[in-house]
This record gives C-alpha cells, sequence and structure tokens, in this order.
C-alpha cells in the first residue's frame, strides 16, 4: 500500500528537512517520492507538523516492580477509570493495554523499560507484549548480582566479564545493560544504609566505582549500542550533585549514560541544605561529551516511585503516601515500591524547577534526553504539560508564579529565556534516542525508515498539540487519528544477541545448581513462551 | 476420545464452544473461577471482559488474604534464592501449604554461603499443633507459641517481647529467639495466606519493620496457590486490578468481597459459573438455576454442568508459563508428557470467537 502525507511541516533533523512537504510510506517504510504513480491513501496534513514516532528512553512500564506498584496502589486509578472504548482491554486502569494506547495517542512509538532484573525476564517481557502498538525495549540490570561481584573480586578477566554480560543481555533479550546503586543493594543486604561511589561492597571488597568502570568498560567491548545506563549513588539526597559530578568524572572518555540527573542536582545551601546544583551539573554535562543524561522531571501530583534501589526506596518509606510500601530484596537489586505525592511546597518546587534548568541549561538536545521517569518524577501522561514547559519560558512563568518563591530564589530557572524549538523537541524525543540506542531504523523519515510518523495539528496550546496527535502511524499502520486509537496492533521488544560463549555458559549451570539448587534452565525461556507472532525484533550490535 | 459434551451429549468441541459462548452472552451476571497457568488466566480475562463478568481463582480466599496484605498495607519481602543463600534464621509463621515443604527441607538442608555466619536455625511460630514441615538431617523448629491463641495473638506478643513491653502471655522459647535474632545477619519469615488469617499478616510485616530499625530481615512469600499467585499478577498487569475484579460495568472493577465469586454463587447473584481448572468439580445442589460450563481435566461430561470441554494440564500437557514459588518469578514449562488435550488458553479463545463477530481477544 502506498500512503502520502501531503503538505505538512516536516521536521526530520537527521535527514535535513525542515519544512514543507510530503513523506510517502510504501507498507511498512518511509520512501522517497515514487517517480511515477499515485498513492493508494492520501493524508492531508496541511497545518500539521510531521515528525519520526517519538521515542521514550527511560520509563517503567512493565516489570515485576512496575506490576507490584499496581497491585499496592489499587485505589490510585479506580477514581479515574475511562469509559468502555473499543478496543479490548484499552480502558484498564494503569494496565499494559492502557500503557500502549496512551503512548500511541501522544505520538510515541517505541518505549524502553530501563530496569528489567534478569530473574524476571520472562515476567517483563509477557508484561511488554500486552502493550499494545508501540515497540518496547528492556534494559538488563546488573551490579548488585553475586556472579558479576565474586567476578570483579577475584579479578576476573574482562573477557570472562564481556561473556557474562553477553549471555545475560542474549538470554534476558535485553537492548542494554543498567546499573542501580552500584552495590549498595548488596551492601544493604548486610546491614548498610548509606552507599558512595567509593565505598566497598562488605564480603566482596569491590568499589561501587570499580562495578561501574567493569560494566562500562563490558557494554563498550560487547559493542552494546547504548552506553552503560547509569543510575549513581545517593539518589535523591541532599548533596548527591557531588555523587553525579564523580559519576560523570568517571566516564573518563568511554560513553556513559546518567539516568534522571534531576534526582541528583541537590545541594546543600540554603537553611534547609537543600537547594538547586543543575547549573552546576549542566556545565559538566556540557563539557564532558561522553556523557547522555536523561532528565526525570517532576510534576506536581500524586504518583508512585518504583526503583531497583532498594536501599534508597527503604530510606524513603517514611515519605510514603498513602502510607504503605513495598521493599524487595531480589536476587540481585530488588526493589522498592514507595507511593509519594509532589506538593507545590518548598521541595517540590526545587525538584520542579531543578529538572527544567537541566533541559534549558544542557546545550546539546542530542545529549538530553526527555524523560520524568515515569512513573518517579511523574506519570507519562504529564508528557504534554512538560513539553509546553520547555517551549514556552510565558508557560514557566505562569507555573512558577503558584509555588514556593523561597524555592525559586535557589534556582536559575527565572533567569533562564531558552525555549525549545520544533527541531530541538524531534532530536530529543526522535533522533537522539534512535542514535543513543543503536536503532538506525527509526527516528528519523527517511528512506528506508519504519513508518513510525506522528503528524501533529498545530495550535497555540502545546499541551494539546502534542497530547493528541492528528494521525499516527505505526510500522505503516494508521493506529491514532485525531488522538484516538483506530487501529489495534502489536509492537516487538527490541533485543541484542551477542552469541554467550559456551565455556560461561557451563559455568553458569555449575553456579545455579551448586547455589540456588535449580538447573540454568529454570531461568531460560523459549520465544514461544511469549504467545505472541514474532515477539521479538534483533539489533545488531557495533562491530 | 470426546472431548466436549453439551449436558451429557458427547459433541464436537467447535459445538460445546459455540454453545457455551450463547451462554455466556445471554447471562445476566457470569463468573468465573480459575485455577490454570498465565496464558489460561489472559486468555479468560479477555473473555470476562468481552462478556462483563467477575473472575476470581477457585480457591480466592487464601489468595485474596495475601492480595490483601500488599493491596492494603504493603510489604518487605525477600526473594527464594535470597533466603537459601543468605537466611541464617528461619521463621515459619504458621502452616504453610505442602507444596513449598520440599523447599523448608532444602533450607534444612543446606547453609547460606552469603552469610558470614554459615548456619542455620529455625522457628516455628503457631501452637503444639500447627504442621511443621518436615526437616532434614534430623533437625527441629523451635516453637514459638502462647498455647492456643491465634496465630496473629502469637506474634503480636513476639512482637511486643522483642520491643521490651510486656505481654499478658509470654511466648515459649522467646530467649531462644531473641538470642538468634541477636547473632543473625539475615533472619527470613515464611509466610502464606493458605491458613494465616489477614491481621496476622500484617502483624508479621509489623515485625519485620522493626526488626529493619537496626538490623536487617525479610519475610518469604510462600502463595497459598502457584497458580492462583500466577493468575494476581496477570490480572494486575492487565486491569491493573488483582483478582476479584469485575467487568460487570464494562470496565474493571476491584472490589474483593463483591467479586467474591463463591460468595456470588452462594448468594444466588451468579446465573452462569465458567470453570477452569484440571481438576473437577464435585457436583452442586442445583440452586438459584445457575448453569455451569467447566473446562476441566476430563474423560466425561462434568456431573450437572450444560457444558463441558477437556483440556489438558499445563506445564505437563503442553508448555505453559507458571508461577514459580522457587524463584519468585514466573517460569516457562515445557510439555512433560505432551498430549492433543488442548490448553484452557485454546479452549477461552474458540469460546470467545463466538461471543461476537469483534476482532480476536487480545490473548
Amino acid at each position: 500500500m502506498l500512503t502520502k502525507i501531503a503538505g505538512g511541516d516536516i521536521i526530520d533533523p537527521v535527514n535535513g528537512r525542515l519544512g514543507k512537504g510530503d513523506v510517502w510510506i510504501r507498507d511498512d517504510k518511509i520512501v522517497a517520492a515514487p517517480a511515477a504513480g499515485a498513492a493508494d491513501r492520501t493524508i492531508e496534513a496541511d497545518g500539521c507538523i510531521v515528525m519520526a514516532g517519538a521515542i521514550d528512553i527511560h520509563s517503567h512500564i512493565g516489570g515485576g516492580n512496575v506490576n507490584t506498584a499496581r497491585l499496592l496502589l489499587p485505589e490510585q486509578h479506580a477514581a479515574h477509570q475511562a469509559r468502555p472504548a473499543a478496543t479490548p482491554l484499552s480502558n484498564a486502569g494503569w494496565s499494559t493495554f492502557e500503557t500502549g494506547c496512551l503512548y500511541a495517542k501522544m505520538g510515541f512509538t517505541t518505549v524502553v523499560e530501563p530496569a528489567m532484573s534478569p530473574g524476571a525476564a520472562l515476567h517483563t517481557h509477557l508484561e511488554l507484549a500486552d502493550i499494545p502498538i508501540i515497540d518496547k525495549a528492556t534494559l538488563a540490570i546488573l551490579g548488585n548480582d553475586d556472579f558479576l561481584l565474586s567476578m570483579i573480586r577475584d579479578t576476573a578477566s574482562s573477557t570472562m566479564i564481556e561473556d557474562y554480560v553477553a549471555w545475560t543481555v542474549a538470554s534476558t533479550r535485553a537492548l542494554g545493560v543498567k546499573v542501580i546503586n552500584a552495590g549498595a543493594a548488596a551492601a544493604f543486604k548486610e546491614n548498610v544504609r548509606t552507599f558512595s561511589l567509593d565505598d566497598m561492597v562488605p564480603s566482596y571488597g569491590v568499589s561501587s566505582r570499580k562495578i561501574v568502570k567493569t560494566l562500562q568498560a563490558a557494554v563498550e567491548g560487547l559493542g552494546v549500542p547504548h552506553p552503560l545506563h547509569v543510575h549513581c549513588n545517593n539518589l535523591g539526597s541532599p548533596g548527591s550533585a557531588d555523587t553525579a559530578a564523580a559519576t560523570i568524572a568517571a566516564a573518563e572518555g568511554l560513553p556513559l549514560h546518567l539516568a534522571h540527573l534531576q534526582f541528583y542536582g541537590y545541594g546543600t545551601e540554603g537553611k534547609r541544605r537543600f537547594s538547586s546544583a543543575a547549573a552546576r551539573l549542566a556545565e559538566l554535562v556540557n563539557a564532558t561529551p561522553e556523557v547522555t543524561i536523561d532528565i526525570g522531571q517532576v510534576m506536581f501530583g500524586q504518583t508512585v516511585t518504583i526503583s531497583s534501589d532498594v536501599m534508597r526506596q527503604f530510606s524513603a518509606r517514611g515519605s510514603a503516601h498513602p502510607k504503605k510500601a513495598v521493599i524487595h530484596d531480589g536476587d540481585g537489586n530488588g526493589g522498592g515500591i514507595v507511593p509519594y505525592s509532589y506538593g507545590k511546597d518548598f521541595y517540590g518546587t526545587m525538584q520542579w524547577a531543578i529538572g527544567l534548568e537541566l533541559f534549558l541549561l544542557i546545550d546539546d538536545p542530542w545529549r538530553v534526553f526527555f524523560t520524568t521517569d515515569h512513573p518517579n518524577g511523574a506519570p507519562f501522561t504529564a508528557y504534554p504539560a512538560l513539553f509546553e514547559l520547555l517551549m514556552s519560558r510565558k508557560a514557566r512563568n505562569e507555573m512558577a508564579a503558584g509555588l514556593s518563591q523561597s524555592a525559586l530564589a535557589l534556582s536559575t530557572l527565572a533567569a533562564i529565556d531558552r525555549e525549545y524549538t520544533f527541531e530541538e523537541i524531534a532530536i530529543m524525543t526522535r533522533a537522539a534516542p534512535a542514535k543513543l540506542l543503536g536503532l538506525t531504523d527509526r527516528g528519523h523519515l527517511g528512506g528506508g525508515a519504519i513508518a513510525d510518523i506522528a503528524v501533529y495539528r498545530r495550535d497555540e496550546d502545546i499541551a494539546k498539540m502534542l497530547g493528541k496527535a492528528a494521525y499516527v502511524f505505526k510500522d505503516g499502520d494508521l493506529v491514532v487519528q485525531n488522538g484516538e486509537i483506530t487501529h489495534y496492533r502489536w509492537g516487538k521488544a527490541l533485543r541484542l544477541n551477542p552469541s554467550p560463549d559456551k565455556a560461561m555458559v557451563r559455568r553458569l549451570e555449575d553456579y545455579h545448581q551448586q547455589r540456588y539448587g535449580l538447573s540454568l534452565d529454570w531461568f531460560n525461556f523459549p520465544d514461544s513462551a511469549i504467545a505472541r507472532e514474532q515477539p521479538f525484533g534483533e539489533v545488531p550490535c557495533r562491530t | 476420545m470426546a472431548v466436549a459434551w453439551i449436558g451429557n451429549r458427547e459433541t464436537l468441541v467447535e459445538h460445546a464452544a459455540a454453545h457455551a459462548a450463547a451462554l455466556l452472552w445471554s447471562s445476566r451476571c457470569p463468573v468465573f473461577s480459575f485455577d490454570t497457568d498465565i496464558h489460561g488466566t489472559r486468555a479468560a480475562i479477555a473473555l470476562a471482559e468481552r462478556v462483563g463478568a467477575a473472575y476470581d481463582h477457585a480457591d480466592g480466599a487464601a489468595l485474596a488474604r495475601e492480595t490483601a496484605l500488599f493491596t492494603d498495607k504493603g510489604a518487605m519481602t525477600v526473594a527464594p534464592g535470597e533466603t537459601r543463600r543468605r537466611a541464617d534464621v528461619v521463621v515459619i509463621v504458621g502452616e504453610l501449604p505442602k507444596i513449598h515443604h520440599d523447599f523448608v527441607g532444602e533450607l534444612a538442608d543446606t547453609t547460606p554461603d552469603l552469610s558470614a555466619r554459615n548456619e542455620r536455625e529455625f522457628f516455628l511460630v503457631g501452637s503444639n499443633g500447627t504442621p511443621a514441615p518436615p526437616l532434614v538431617n534430623g533437625r527441629t523448629a523451635t516453637l514459638l507459641s502462647c498455647g492456643q491463641v491465634s496465630l496473629g495473638a502469637t506474634l503480636a506478643a513476639l512482637r511486643a517481647q522483642y520491643r521490651g513491653r510486656q505481654t499478658s502471655q509470654s511466648v515459649s522459647n522467646f530467649d531462644d529467639f531473641a538470642k538468634a535474632l541477636t547473632a543473625a545477619r539475615f533472619p527470613v519469615f515464611l509466610f502464606s495466606g493458605h491458613a494465616t488469617e489477614g491481621l496476622a499478616l500484617e502483624m508479621l510485616q509489623g515485625l519485620i519493620a522493626d526488626l529493619n530499625r537496626k538490623s536487617r530481615a525479610s519475610g518469604l512469600h510462600l502463595p497459598a496457590s502457584e497458580n492462583g499467585w500466577g493468575s494476581v499478577l496477570a490480572s494486575t498487569w492487565m486491569t491493573g486490578f488483582p483478582l476479584r475484579t469485575g467487568f460487570a460495568r464494562g470496565f474493571p472493577e476491584f472490589d474483593p468481597w463483591r467479586y467474591d465469586v463463591a460468595r456470588m454463587i452462594a448468594a444466588g447473584e451468579a446465573d452462569l459459573h465458567l470453570r477452569i481448572s484440571t481438576t473437577i468439580v464435585r457436583p452442586q445442589k442445583k440452586r438459584n438455576r445457575l448453569a455451569l460450563i467447566a473446562l476441566a481435566k476430563t474423560k466425561e461430561p462434568v456431573a450437572g454442568a450444560a457444558v463441558t470441554i477437556a483440556i489438558g494440564e499445563a506445564g505437563v500437557e503442553h508448555e505453559a508459563v507458571v508461577y514459580s514459588s522457587r524463584t519468585g518469578s514466573l517460569r516457562s514449562v515445557d510439555a512433560q508428557a505432551a498430549s492433543e488435550l488442548p490448553s484452557a488458553a485454546t479452549i477461552i479463545r474458540l469460546v470467545a470467537n463466538n461471543v461476537s463477530a469483534e476482532a480476536a481477544l487480545p490473548c
């Protein structure tokens, strides 16, 4: 089928297309304008902006901890049920089915679940398989597991460590590797309550820094396209900017991605000893080209914090709102689920301002990524409002007027004039995420790309415009019209597939038998277990 | 071999599925109860949405207690693998389901390799009559008891004594327990909703929270039913809610009392019961003209059922994904003795395809 999206304002930074034009789709791919022949279907896009489908690199949309959060908080979505819709289960609360529909309506076509416990890979992929329309991917968590810590302690060769990382990525069908407060979950099991970059994990004598550097080298050595995805130590603590700065410095020329930097943007100035260190961190990021970051923007209201940083979540359980929490010591990281409400008080305002400062003070939109760390800073449904804050200084000022002025006095936000352009939005939410994840087939509108396309009708109300796409195509299927789902389909989970080393597999088999009394088979699964046609799409490693 | 019946009359599976669909479509208040694998659960929930049914586990009371711990209170939990490798004190809380006795025996047969203590002590909270899982190597669990009072009261006394408060009844062997806790690096409490009331589960979590003020401890959840807990997980990701959810108004509503399927049947609220389980239901007294559709592992029609369709056992006759309390997550299981009997999910989809001309179920 040949489709023409006619007369829209094309924003495609990768291919240098900015301005009025057409986009052609043949079946599931974008193609150059045909020399002859008429389109089977024409979408009139006059007065519309046409971009590639958006990509979210860090959103907790599925897996054990996310599901535990749903279980913990049935009341959080009972009160705002959608009315029955035409699509199966798409009106079902905070569910997998609704997740896919809501993302698609905003023009997002690929979303990365950034924290998959390797032991819960099957569970995670089953949830992702029930998220309709969009493509998904996961990052496998390493860095608190006994096998890796023991290898580092015993000074295993870099090849052995790469073999283990490769086996983990391959067997869990992951697209990359994440390390979460490296070593802290293992230390917490031994009753350690705070843990910094140069602290040692008891019983292993391995520092958090050593774990990060080891995994960073392994990811680079294996040619995993996405740099090691790092959740730093001391998340949420006053003074955590020092930790983030030290971690940025530890990149040492190799690619490193720091997740939700907002949660580390905290200084210790002022009478409350809680201030913005965003300007300092932004300067560091600007000066360190090998580092990329995503924000984890805070927006106000009720949410739930979900993290495999079990030590941090344990310490935060006292602030739970409503007052209940789950803290789980897992085989590696485990996790903590702590509901939280961001108020417009001093602290909430400070967090809100820090996130925006980072967005606006980091110069290069290719290295700063649009996230709320869903749902930790805010649910992803807050994205339209966040786009507006980034693109309109007026909207920021109006919002700031109702917030804590004493907090804003300790940030530089009021002095920042920058407004994101649509081109910068297209880079930050399309082109750059595709590049960062190694997904050459998306994030742009060039010939050969998969036809993931979002069309937005221009409107002065940016939140309205970007919150309900006029048209969304996924793999060439028209799935959204006028902000409503019109076609239900199933996406894939994107994965790497490095070949596991046979000796490492034997070693892991012995390890699981001896330590857990179980065969490795207990932790593996065939693709058929997902019960969908072609549940996975393979992405190559760099060679 | 016959695999489907309408009443007592043998028929083709397709005819039985069509008849089941017609019954579901005309039902005023259909209810589902199931004891099946993840894909059976997914298909059943998708069908429930289509026909406006409420659903629950076939033996939902114990699971409802476990679910309520998470929905109402929260918990501190630990993975079974970490329990095996790290627990230097194991406290068995009340009666555990027999399906977990092998794991408890395994704990008794091993020592924690990630603990500096490299030894493991056992305690049992309950009364003299509390059945304890057999421990190997002649090991025994030290009883922590307040006589014949309830498990919740015993746990409350244990918690109070640990905090140095006065209690009306002291817990037997408390000094041994206190001594063990002092030396322990990572005590783990094994619990289940199988025979433990909700308030007792909450009290246990209170004790674990108290212990974590200065040291570490956690609880290992050993669910009353592995299939059941798997269904809780699948229901939660599909609808946002655990079992005891209903689609009567076209969207999912969670209400652990209202959608207690056993209660709905007993109260005469339901007029159609779809039961999905490899086990066969006992013949029920005809009451309130409740019609039964039975998907069961059977060679003959289930007594009293309007429709019976034979299904294979998940993980035995066909591959399956199930919850494993041994890993604390979902696990893929190959067919151990493959047969031609269809899976529950296959039959449910067949029924759904007859319910209306809409698109196929999403699961």
